[in-house]
Parts: C-alpha cells; sequence; structure tokens
C-alpha cells in the first residue's frame, strides 16, 4: 500500500458505508415490512406524475420553478459548509477578504430571493 | 496674332455650346444667332489669317495651348499650327461654314430641331478647326474622329427616318475601317521616329529612307507601311474606292450638311493630311503609286456612276467622289499643290452646286428626284443662275492662256503635273489619260443634271394635283431597305412637314435671300477663285506661297514636286487643250441627249442596258458588300453570339457558376433540418474533423 | 502589465464590472417593486449604467488583478467599449419593440446588463476560469433573451434550441480546458504559454484540448460547422434580440479567442492557425453560399453573419498585432452595419407585421424612400462594395492582415466567397429598387428609423472620418497582446 493510495481510503470507507447501509435499507422493509401491495403501491414514485404515458403533456410550471428555486438554496448551503469550516484556518487578511466574498455572494442571492418573492414565484396560488 | 488664332479655333465650339444650351428654352432664334454670329467671326479671322500668311509673309507659327497626352517619349499637346496649309484649310472651312450656317436659316426654318442642327454644325466647325491646325498626330486623330462624330450626328439629324439611321451607321462604321488604318499609321510613325509631333518627325524621315521591315517574307519599306496605313484613313474620310460607300448614302442628312461636311471641307480631310505629310510619301514611292492609282480609279468610278443616277443630290455626292480622285492622284503623282488647288477651288464650286441643289429642293417642296422637275429655269432663275456657274465651274470650262472658272485652273494643273509625271511614271501617264477621260463625263453628268433640272418639260404639274402621295408610292415600300437600296429620299420628312407645307400650293417657288446670299458669294468663289490665286497656289509664286512650320527651312512641299510643277509648266500644247476638249465633248452628248432628243435619257434608262445597270447600280458595290462583309459578319457575329458567348462562355462561366452555386446553396440548406439532435451531430462532426486533422497535421500520428 | 497590489486597486481595475453587477441587481430589485410599469426607467438607468461602463473601461487603469485571471489593457477596453455600445443600443430597440409587442418587462435591461457583464468578462479573461464564467454568464442571458416572447412558439423554440446546443458547446469548452489544465498544468493563459513552450513539441495533448476550446468558442461567434443554430436562432427570436446576438457576443467571443491564442499559445501559432483557418473557410463558404437559397431576411442575415465570422476569423489567423487591430476595426464596423440592418428590419413593417421576407421588401423606393436609402446603404457596406465602410471593412482589415502574414489562398477565397455573398444583398437592393410595391408600409418607429439612419450615415461617410479616430487605439490594442 502506497501512500498514494492511502489517500483514497477514506473514499473506499465511504463507498463501503454507503453500499452496507443502501442494502441494509432494503433488506429491512422486505423482512419487517407488512406487504399489502396494490398498482399505485408498485408503480416507481415520480412526483405527481404517471409515470409511463406520454412525456409530451402540460404539466404545472410551479413544480419545476419550486424545485429549481431549491436546488439554488441547496446549493448555497453547499458552498456555506466548507467556507464555514475553512474560515478560521486562514490567516487574518485572507479571513477578512474571504468572509466578505461570501457575504457578496449571499447578498446576491438575496437579491435573487427579494426579486422572487416580489415576482411571487414562492406562492402557490 | 495667337490670342487671334486661338479665338479663331474656339468660337464655334463656343457656339455649339451656346446653341445647345440655349435652345433648350422653346425659341430656337438665339441659339443660331449666336451660332452664326460666331461662325462669321471666324470666318473673318480666317481670312485675316490667310491674307497675312499668303501675302504679308506672316512668319508660320505654333500656338501650344495645353498638353495633352504626356506618357513617356509619347508626347501630345493641344496646339494651333498656323501655315500656308492650315491657312488655307481655315479659309475653306469657316467660309464655307459661315455660309452654311446662313443656308440653314432658311433651309431649316421649318424644322423643329433647328438649335440642335445649329450646334452640330458649329461643332462639326471646331473639330474641322482642330484637324486642320493640329502640330502632331494626336490632335490631328483627334479632330479627325471628332468631324466623324458630327458627321454621324448631322447624318443621322432626322433621327426618326430608318434610312437617315442607317446611313449615320453606315457612314460611321465604313470610317472606322479607314481609322483604323490611320491609328496603326500613327502607331508606326511612333514607332520609328519615337515622336508624333510634325516638327519632329517631318525633318527626320530622310533617316528612314532607306529602312526596311522584313515582315511575311519580303522586305518592306518602312516609309512605304507608314503611308499606305495613313492613306487607308484617308481613303475611309474621303470616300476613296473601296470606301466610298459611305458617302452616297450620307446625303440623307440636310442638304446644307452635303455642302459643309461631304463636299467642301470633311471628305478633304485626307486629302489634306497626304499634303501635309508630302515629305514623307515623297520618300514613299509605292505607297505614292497606291494613291495614284487609287485617285484614279475613283475619279472614274465616281463620274461613271453619277452618270446614271436620277437623286439630285446623289449625282453631286457622286461628283465629288470624283473630284476627291483628282485631288488624290494629283499628290500620288507628286503635285500636292495642284492637290490642294483643287481642294481650294472644289470647295466653293461643289459647296454652291449643294446649296443651290438645296435651294431646288427647298423650291420643289423637298422633291430630290430629277425625273421629277424640269422646266425650273423660269421659276428659280437665280438659283438656276447659280447653278449654272457651278456646273460650268467643275466641268473646267476656259480657254488656256486667258481666262477659265475656277475648275479649270485647277484641274488642269492636275492634268498637266500628271502628264509631266508620266514621262517617267506608267501609273501617272495612266492617271492622266483617266483625267482626261473623267473631264468629260464630269461636263456630261454635271449638265444632264442641270437639264433635267431646269430645262425641259415641267413634270412636277402633273402631278401636282396628286400632291405627294404619288412621291411616297414611288419609294420602294420596303420600309427597311437601306439608305444603299433606295433610290432617292425626300428631305426632310414628308410626314412631319406636310402640315406646314400644306398652306401653300405646289408652285415651284425661289428660295429666301439668307439662302441666296451665299450661293451669290460662292458663285464669286467659283468664278474668280482659280484666277485669283493659280500663281500663288500653282505657278511661279508658289515656292514663297507654300510655307511650313513644321520645318526649320520653312519648306512645306520637298524639293522634288517643285521640279515636277517646273516640268508640269512646259507640257506640249495640247495637254492644256485636252482636258477642254474633253469636257466640250461631254457637253455636246448631254445638249444632245437631254435637250435636242428630249426623252432619250429616259429611254436608255428604261431599256436597262447592261452598262447602264452597272452604273445605276454602283458597279455593285453595296450588294457586294452586303455579301461579303454585311452578311459574313452578321454569320461570324452569330456564331460567336450564340455558339461562343452564349452557349459556351455563359453556360459554363456566370450562368454554369451561378447555377452551380445556388444548387450548392440549397443542397446545404438541406442539412437544416430544425432537429437539434442533426444540429448537435453536426457540431460533433466538426469537433471530430477538426481533431482528425489536428492529429495528423500536428504529428501525433506517424 | 502591472499587477494590483491591494484589493481596493484591483477592483478598481475590474470598476466596469462592478458597475454593470451592482445596477443590474439594483434594477432588478426596483423592478421587482416597482412592477410592470418600470420597465422605462429600468432601461434609462441600464442605458446610463452601459455607458457609465464603457467610460469607466476606456478611461479607466489598466492592469492585472485577481492572480492574473483578470486583464484590464488596451484590447479588453476597446472590446468592451464596443460591446456596451451595442448593448446599449440594444436595450433601446429592445424596450421600443417590445413595448410595442406588449411585452415590456424590466427584466429584459436587467438580461442585456448581466449579459454584457458576461462578456466584459470575456474580453477581459486572463485565465480559463474568467473565461468560462464570462461565457456562461452571458450564454444564459442571452437563451433567456431568445425565448423572451414566451407566448411565441418559435422564439421559444430559438431558446430552448440556443441553450440545449450552448449546452453542448460549453461542454466542449469546458473539457477543452481540463485538458489544457491537465497538460499545462495552469489555467493561466502566460502560464500556459510558458508550459507549452518547455513541452517542446511534445505538446499534442494541450493543442487537443485547444482544439475543444476553439471548438467551444466556434459556437459562440457561429462559426461553420458549429452554426447550426444560428438560422433557426434567428429566425424564431424576437428582432432586438438578434440585433443583440449578432454583435456584441461575436466580439466578445472572438476576443477572447484572439488573446487565448496569442497570449496562451504564442509558440503554436502555425498549429491554431490551420485549425482556425480551416473554420474560417467553412464559415465562409457556407454563409456564402446557404444564403444564397434564403427568402427569409432574419435566415438571410443568419448566414451573412456566419460568412462575417470567417473574415473575423481570417484575421485572427495572422497572428499578428496587425490581425488584431484588423479584427477589432472589422468587428465594429461590422457590428455597426448589422445593428443597422436590423435596425432597418424593425423599422419595416406592413399591416403591423414585420418585413421578414425578402418579397416583403418589394418596391420600398416607391413606399419609403428614406428607408429605402438606407437599407441600400447598408446592404452595400456589408457586401462590401466601395466607398462603404463594409468594403474597407472586409478588405483592408480584414483581409490585409492575412495577406501580410502570407495567406494568399484563404484571402483569394474569402474574396470569392464574398462574390458570391454579394449576390443575396444585391437582390435585396433590387427587390427594393426595381420590383412592384405590393402595398403601403407602416410610419416606421422613431428608435429604429433613427439607429438606422444613423447606421447608414456611419457607414457612409462617417466612418471615414470614425475610422482614422479609432486606428490609434486598435493598434495599441492589437500590441498589448503576446504576438508582434
Amino acid at each position: 500500500m502506497n501512500a498514494f493510495l492511502l489517500e483514497y481510503l477514506p473514499i473506499v470507507i465511504f463507498s463501503g458505508i454507503a453500499i452496507v447501509l443502501g442494502a441494509a435499507f432494503l433488506l429491512a422493509p422486505m423482512v419487517l415490512a407488512p406487504s399489502n401491495p396494490d398498482p399505485e403501491k408498485t408503480s416507481a414514485y415520480e412526483c405527481g406524475f404517471n409515470p409511463f404515458e406520454d412525456a409530451r403533456l402540460k404539466f404545472d410550471v410551479r413544480f419545476y420553478l419550486v424545485s429549481i428555486l431549491f436546488i439554488i438554496f441547496d446549493l448555497e448551503v453547499a458552498f456555506l459548509f466548507p467556507w464555514a469550516v475553512s474560515l478560521m484556518d486562514l490567516p487574518e487578511a485572507a479571513q477578512r477578504f474571504a468572509f466578505w466574498s461570501m457575504m457578496v455572494f449571499l447578498g446576491v442571492l438575496t437579491v435573487g430571493f427579494i426579486y422572487e418573492w416580489k415576482k411571487g414565484a414562492l406562492e402557490w396560488e | 496674332m495667337e490670342s487671334l488664332v486661338t479665338i479663331l479655333v474656339f468660337a464655334p465650339l463656343l457656339g455649339a455650346v451656346l446653341a445647345g444650351v440655349l435652345g433648350k428654352r422653346g425659341d430656337s432664334k438665339p441659339a443660331m444667332a449666336v451660332a452664326t454670329v460666331l461662325l462669321f467671326l471666324s470666318a473673318g479671322l480666317s481670312w485675316g489669317v490667310f491674307y497675312q500668311t499668303a501675302w504679308h509673309e506672316l512668319e508660320p507659327f505654333v500656338v501650344r495651348i495645353a498638353p495633352f497626352i504626356s506618357v513617356g517619349d509619347f508626347q501630345s499637346a493641344w496646339s494651333i499650327r498656323v501655315d500656308t496649309l492650315s491657312a488655307v484649310m481655315l479659309v475653306v472651312v469657316t467660309t464655307v461654314s459661315a455660309l452654311v450656317h446662313l443656308y440653314s436659316w432658311g433651309y431649316m426654318a421649318e424644322d423643329g430641331g433647328r438649335s440642335r442642327f445649329f450646334s452640330y454644325l458649329s461643332l462639326f466647325t471646331f473639330a474641322m478647326l482642330m484637324l486642320v491646325t493640329a502640330a502632331d498626330f494626336m490632335q490631328l486623330f483627334f479632330g479627325w474622329e471628332g468631324v466623324g462624330l458630327a458627321s454621324y450626328l448631322l447624318i443621322g439629324f432626322w433621327f426618326h427616318k430608318p434610312t437617315a439611321n442607317a446611313a449615320a451607321i453606315k457612314a460611321f462604321v465604313v470610317n472606322r475601317v479607314g481609322d483604323f488604318g490611320f491609328a496603326l499609321g500613327i502607331m508606326t510613325v511612333f514607332w520609328m521616329f519615337g515622336s508624333i509631333e510634325f516638327a519632329e518627325v517631318l525633318p527626320r524621315v530622310g533617316e528612314f529612307a532607306r529602312t526596311e521591315w522584313a515582315f511575311a517574307g519580303a522586305q518592306w519599306r518602312a516609309l512605304d507601311i507608314a503611308c499606305l496605313l495613313l492613306f487607308v484613313g484617308a481613303m475611309g474620310k474621303s470616300a476613296q474606292f473601296f470606301l466610298h460607300t459611305w458617302l452616297p448614302d450620307a446625303m440623307e442628312g440636310p442638304t446644307p450638311v452635303s455642302a459643309l461636311i461631304h463636299a467642301a471641307t470633311m471628305v478633304t480631310a485626307g486629302v489634306y493630311m497626304v499634303c501635309l505629310l508630302a515629305p514623307m510619301f515623297e520618300l514613299a514611292p509605292q505607297a505614292k503609286q497606291i494613291v495614284t492609282i487609287i485617285g484614279a480609279v475613283t475619279a472614274l468610278f465616281a463620274a461613271t456612276v453619277g452618270l446614271a443616277q436620277n437623286d439630285i443630290k446623289r449625282v453631286i455626292a457622286y461628283s465629288t467622289c470624283s473630284q476627291l480622285g483628282y485631288m488624290f492622284f494629283a499628290a500620288g503623282v507628286g503635285a500636292y499643290q495642284a492637290a490642294m488647288f483643287h481642294l481650294f477651288t472644289h470647295a466653293f464650286f461643289k459647296a454652291l452646286l449643294f446649296l443651290g441643289a438645296g435651294s431646288v429642293i427647298h423650291g420643289m417642296h423637298h422633291e430630290q428626284d430629277m425625273r421629277r422637275m424640269g422646266g425650273l429655269m423660269r421659276y428659280l432663275p437665280l438659283t438656276f443662275a447659280a447653278m449654272t456657274i457651278g456646273n460650268i465651274a467643275i466641268a473646267g470650262f476656259g480657254v488656256p492662256h486667258v481666262f477659265g472658272f475656277a475648275g479649270f485652273y485647277s484641274k488642269d494643273s492636275i492634268l498637266e503635273a500628271a502628264y509631266a509625271a508620266g514621262q517617267e511614271n506608267p501609273t501617272a501617264m495612266f492617271a492622266f489619260i483617266v483625267g482626261v477621260l473623267v473631264a468629260g463625263l464630269t461636263a456630261f453628268y454635271s449638265f444632264r443634271l442641270a437639264f433635267m433640272t431646269f430645262n425641259g418639260p415641267a413634270v412636277w404639274k402633273h402631278e401636282a394635283d396628286a400632291g405627294h402621295g404619288l412621291k411616297a408610292a414611288a419609294h420602294h415600300p420596303d420600309d427597311h431597305a437601306t439608305a444603299a437600296q433606295n433610290e432617292s429620299h425626300s428631305e426632310p420628312d414628308v410626314s412631319e412637314h406636310g402640315g406646314a407645307h400644306g398652306d401653300h400650293d405646289h408652285t415651284p417657288h425661289e428660295s429666301p435671300w439668307t439662302m441666296l446670299v451665299p450661293l451669290g458669294v460662292l458663285s464669286v468663289g467659283a468664278i474668280f477663285a482659280g484666277f485669283v490665286f493659280h500663281e500663288r497656289f500653282f505657278g511661279e509664286e508658289q515656292a514663297e506661297f507654300w510655307r511650313s512650320a513644321m520645318r526649320p527651312d520653312r519648306v512645306l512641299f520637298p524639293e522634288s514636286t517643285s521640279r515636277l510643277l517646273e516640268e508640269a509648266h512646259h507640257v506640249p500644247e495640247w495637254v492644256l487643250w485636252s482636258p477642254t476638249v474633253a469636257s466640250l465633248i461631254g457637253l455636246a452628248a448631254a445638249v444632245f441627249i437631254y435637250l435636242l432628243r428630249r426623252g432619250m435619257g429616259a429611254r436608255i434608262a428604261a431599256n436597262a442596258g447592261p452598262l447602264w445597270t452597272f452604273f445605276y447600280n454602283k458597279w455593285f458595290f453595296d450588294e457586294l458588300y452586303h455579301f461579303v462583309f454585311v452578311r459574313g459578319a452578321a454569320k461570324l457575329g452569330e456564331l460567336f453570339w450564340k455558339r461562343g458567348d452564349r452557349d459556351t462562355i455563359d453556360k459554363l462561366g456566370p450562368n454554369g457558376l451561378a447555377a452551380l452555386s445556388y444548387f450548392g446553396g440549397r443542397r446545404l440548406v438541406r442539412i437544416q433540418t430544425g432537429f437539434l439532435y442533426h444540429y448537435a451531430f453536426v457540431m460533433l462532426l466538426g469537433v471530430a474533423g477538426l481533431l482528425t486533422y489536428a492529429l495528423f497535421a500536428f504529428g501525433a500520428v506517424e | 502589465m502591472i499587477p494590483a497590489s491591494s484589493l481596493a486597486e484591483a477592483l478598481g481595475l475590474a470598476a466596469p464590472e462592478l458597475i454593470l453587477a451592482v445596477s443590474a441587481m439594483l434594477i432588478l430589485v426596483g423592478g421587482a417593486f416597482g412592477g410592470r410599469g418600470s420597465s422605462g426607467v429600468a432601461s434609462l438607468s441600464a442605458v446610463a449604467a452601459l455607458i457609465g461602463a464603457a467610460v469607466a473601461a476606456a478611461w479607466g487603469d489598466q492592469g492585472v488583478a485577481f492572480r492574473g485571471g483578470f486583464i484590464a489593457d488596451d484590447m479588453a477596453a476597446f472590446a468592451k467599449a464596443a460591446i456596451y455600445a451595442a448593448s446599449a443600443v440594444a436595450v433601446v430597440l429592445g424596450e421600443r419593440w417590445l413595448g410595442r409587442a406588449g411585452n415590456a418587462q424590466f427584466e429584459f435591461p436587467v438580461l442585456i446588463l448581466i449579459a454584457a457583464l458576461g462578456m466584459g468578462m470575456m474580453a477581459s479573461a486572463g485565465d480559463l476560469i474568467h473565461l468560462y464564467v464570462g461565457v456562461e454568464l452571458h450564454s444564459l442571458a442571452l437563451y433567456v433573451l431568445a425565448a423572451f416572447q414566451r407566448d411565441d412558439a418559435r422564439s421559444s423554440e430559438a431558446g430552448l434550441k440556443y441553450f440545449v446546443l450552448g449546452a453542448l458547446s460549453s461542454g466542449l469548452l469546458l473539457y477543452g480546458a481540463s485538458l489544457i489544465y491537465g497538460f499545462a498544468g495552469s489555467v493561466r493563459f502566460d502560464d500556459i504559454a510558458r508550459a507549452t513552450a518547455a513541452l517542446e513539441g511534445e505538446g499534442t495533448g494541450v493543442l487537443f484540448g485547444l482544439v475543444f476550446v476553439i471548438c467551444g468558442l466556434a459556437f459562440k461567434v457561429s462559426a461553420a460547422p458549429f452554426h447550426m443554430w444560428t438560422p433557426d436562432v434567428y429566425e424564431g427570436a424576437p428582432l432586438p434580440m438578434v440585433a443583440f446576438f449578432t454583435t456584441a457576443p461575436k466580439m466578445a467571443a472572438l476576443v477572447v479567442l484572439a488573446r487565448l491564442l496569442y497570449e496562451g499559445f504564442p509558440e503554436a501559432v502555425d498549429q491554431w492557425r490551420q485549425v482556425v483557418l480551416i473554420v474560417a473557410l467553412i464559415s465562409m463558404a457556407v454563409g456564402a453560399f446557404a444564403g444564397l437559397a434564403q427568402r427569409n431576411l432574419k435566415r438571410l442575415l443568419a448566414y451573412s453573419s456566419i460568412s462575417n465570422m470567417g473574415y473575423a476569423l481570417l484575421a485572427i489567423s495572422a497572428g499578428t498585432a496587425g490581425g488584431i487591430e484588423g479584427l477589432l476595426i472589422f468587428m465594429v464596423l461590422y457590428m455597426v452595419d448589422s445593428l443597422g440592418l436590423f435596425a432597418c428590419l424593425i423599422a419595416a413593417n406592413r399591416a403591423g407585421r414585420s418585413m421578414e421576407n425578402i418579397g416583403d421588401f418589394s418596391g420600398l423606393s416607391r413606399v419609403n424612400m428614406p428607408l429605402a436609402v438606407t437599407v441600400t446603404v447598408l446592404a452595400l457596406s456589408i457586401a462590401g462594395i466601395p466607398p462603404m465602410a463594409g468594403f474597407w471593412a472586409k478588405y483592408f482589415f480584414a483581409f490585409q492582415p492575412a495577406i501580410e502574414a502570407g495567406l494568399w489562398g484563404p484571402a483569394a477565397f474569402g474574396l470569392l466567397t464574398g462574390v458570391v455573398a454579394a449576390f443575396y444583398y444585391l437582390r435585396l437592393v433590387k427587390t427594393i429598387w426595381f420590383d412592384p410595391a405590393p402595398g403601403e408600409a407602416d410610419v416606421p418607429p422613431l428608435d429604429a428609423k433613427l439607429i438606422a439612419y444613423a447606421s447608414a450615415i456611419w457607414a457612409f461617410p462617417v466612418f471615414y472620418v470614425v475610422v482614422s479616430l479609432i486606428e490609434p487605439y486598435a493598434a495599441q490594442a492589437g500590441r498589448s497582446l503576446g504576438l508582434s
């Protein structure tokens, strides 16, 4: 085992845990849960649609709007985690720069947020 | 003096421009007046110049006005050359032109395009003056083409007549043949001498006397070639045999134009050029021979054709052609002085004849066919007198050593010179014999014209009731017939002017004073021009008279010509009398046929014997040319156009490429299907292609 | 180039971008509160911001900021001034046009501002990251603009096609960028140059990456064979948007391509020149020939822009400072012609419908003489007929540098395709002057009319004056890059 490969060891462990957990969640219901299938239950889950029919149909764009907005803020959080973890490790000058950079980023997102709010994108009706 | 000659030359141009501009506003009188006044000014100045040059020993000089073309050695300048030769021409051109301007006030009185007509006339005069005062070949060529243009415009002046248009185009095209030779001649001169200025070329001709060029397996004398090429130009402009066909057709133009351009001035430009280049021609013996032969043949040919024509203007046109032949063979035998002399006198009596004919046509309400005239002596007495003077002058009647009309002196001097030269030169002797013969023919056709017009029964009286309708019916019904095929033409177009003429009856009437005054002036010239100027042009004083601006020693004509003239003054007595006798015979024949035996001429024509038919159809030249050149050229043109241009060049070239481009464009657009995956596919193909190219080009794959 | 010593200085160098970004956000928030009626104010502010940014770009400090990622030099200044100016014209044209179409929205100027921001970043990009961010920023704005007429099926289709194919090209671009980074070890252009020079002929991998990047950028300038989206998008998208598409983004993409090639690969001129030339030649040919078959003027102008991009790429392929100078002036002259022609299209209406087909222009000279003259002048100019500006643009500024670099063949080919392309411009002219008019034309809107007239007057004769004024700046810009 050389040092290079050793760097990837956490990934291997992570993968292993993921596989084990996934398998556990699949297998446990088979054993534990009551099984009372009907057509609705056996079909694949698709939020709000029939899974098997013509894709070219009209549907409410609000589904997508919500999900897109969700993704944006999801990503925002995803950015925030590494930033938050590493911020205090930086040297003094870089700390200030990094802090304000994130503030600007959040500010831009906030502008977008204000916009979508005022446009009514967050209201279902 | 310099400013005066500049005014002299440019006054007609000013007149042309002003007449053109003023004529735009309804009334054409101011335009005509301006052009006429300026022309008379020019004529007055010309006589002054001529007087100074001929009697007061004014030194010849050249006025430089502006540079024209300056390319390397090829230098040309706008200039005005004044010497005896150009002074003679100035007088002839401006005098006849001024008189024609005046004459046109009366003749063109009913025409709607009068100001245009006057503008063209003045333009022609300017071009002619540029021609005669040229100091180098380039300006000579400029004037040459300028008069050609004016001639074209004036022949086709009645542009609504198809025949006039055809005649104008014919004149232009035939002249183009001559001009081609002329241009080649100028190039040859430039090649030989490295210059086109007369003052540089003419004194140096001796250096090239023995220069020879090898061409087509034979040795050619350079000067012969140059002179022949230049002579081709002269043949075209002066309507010599082979290139003569345009001149009779040019009678489609208004009669004043015929008098000015196609009798007195432009057609003599060829003679003028040959005389101008006398030093060159003197060293080109073969070229001189050919000039002699062409001149003699033209004189004979045109005279014979003139015998049988019925159109009054055509007879005079052929007579012009014939007289030009005289001038050329005079120059050909080396008697340039005699040629210029005849040019000078001929201008007077030929302009007189044409203007007289115009007066007859005017009086006869635009009838030109002599068969429908007759008995006009009573109605047009002044015109009759003038025409008779003109006919006597052209026939050359006179008593040797005593007095004669203008033509007598000039024609006799030509024949004397030809006889003198003929002692050593058989060609010149041939020219002499032809000349004497033609003198007889000239008298015959001139008086035939006079008798048919002024004597005999008044044929027109019988037709007066029928009016112009009969005459129209006499025309060939074919509208597309060329001028050459039509025998006679009315002028100006009846359809336009019939209304104006409807007001007065059809009795012939004498012309207004504006037309008679020029006739009178020219009559004086036709009577006395020969007697007065004989000694200076041709006699003892000629050596002092002819002075050149182009040579340092002021000698215009080479030594050899003076020797020839000296010999010509000592020819046997019978030579002096022979043309007079021939003329009398011709006159007698005319009297016999057209006066005594009335109707004999008509019978000869009706019989249509072979000789008469041959003459009547102008030796079938038009038919021959039509068959050989016109149809041949048309067929060749058709071949090039259809097979060459349309089917080959266009099909493979522009049209083919265009069709291919369009087709390619359509194909290219078909990949634009509108489907996203096609688009993406093309993009990826592009990436793959570029990468593949990069792989090989950048050497990643060996 | 002097690196910025402090954050403040770096931000000063990026002043045009800051102006655009801040005003875009302010207008967005303001518009959100102001509602539908605020589009006029929004546009006005956007124009002001663009002018301010142009001024800042032209007269601001020069230098390098953000670790070499952002370069403010003469070329960037020149390109930005042109881009912002074109964007401002597009805002005016679009605002009025959308107003007439009943779709005036304050988002429109914001989108233009964002696009201009992205394009400015492309012009200033000093490394692959900035390049990519600039490309994406402006592209996303353009996708939305193409689909701006949401209720029009063709507009939506145009937006979608543009988006999908744009994503594909972004993929190519990114892939190429990662290859370059992998082989050269840096994303900065000057580092890449050093690294490739050190590779000494073993740089095939880097050049492979470069080919991908070229393909990605070629899509943005709609050079063949990456042009497939152009006719469809131009035909479907609203007119003022197309006017914008044909001008500013092309300038930005060409400038960034030139910077990447000149600064990143100065040692490999002979290699990338071949690739660029191939793309240029195909563009010229496709633009000229395919245009012959077009009846729709918007599609026709799409092909026209494709062939013109071929000429611009030819100037780039010269690989000299003269090439950059030629490119910049060519693009400025082309942008004016193009904006003018689209302004004419906007101005020419019959019975409320835009004259989109060549046939609609029949007899325009009898219906609206000034407009007919304007279209004629601009068409002749873009066809490259003297004495119009387009003639000089094409032959002096695009071909001349290529010829000086020894590229006789491609220049001659460009000349030939120019002859072919001249056909469709001349056909338009012929239609205008010689065909019978089917009916009266509407009174042209003031804004489009004025812009069209101004373009025509520029095309002849004003440009003769202007060109001598801007030429020194373009020459300076050409010298600011690596190659001499």
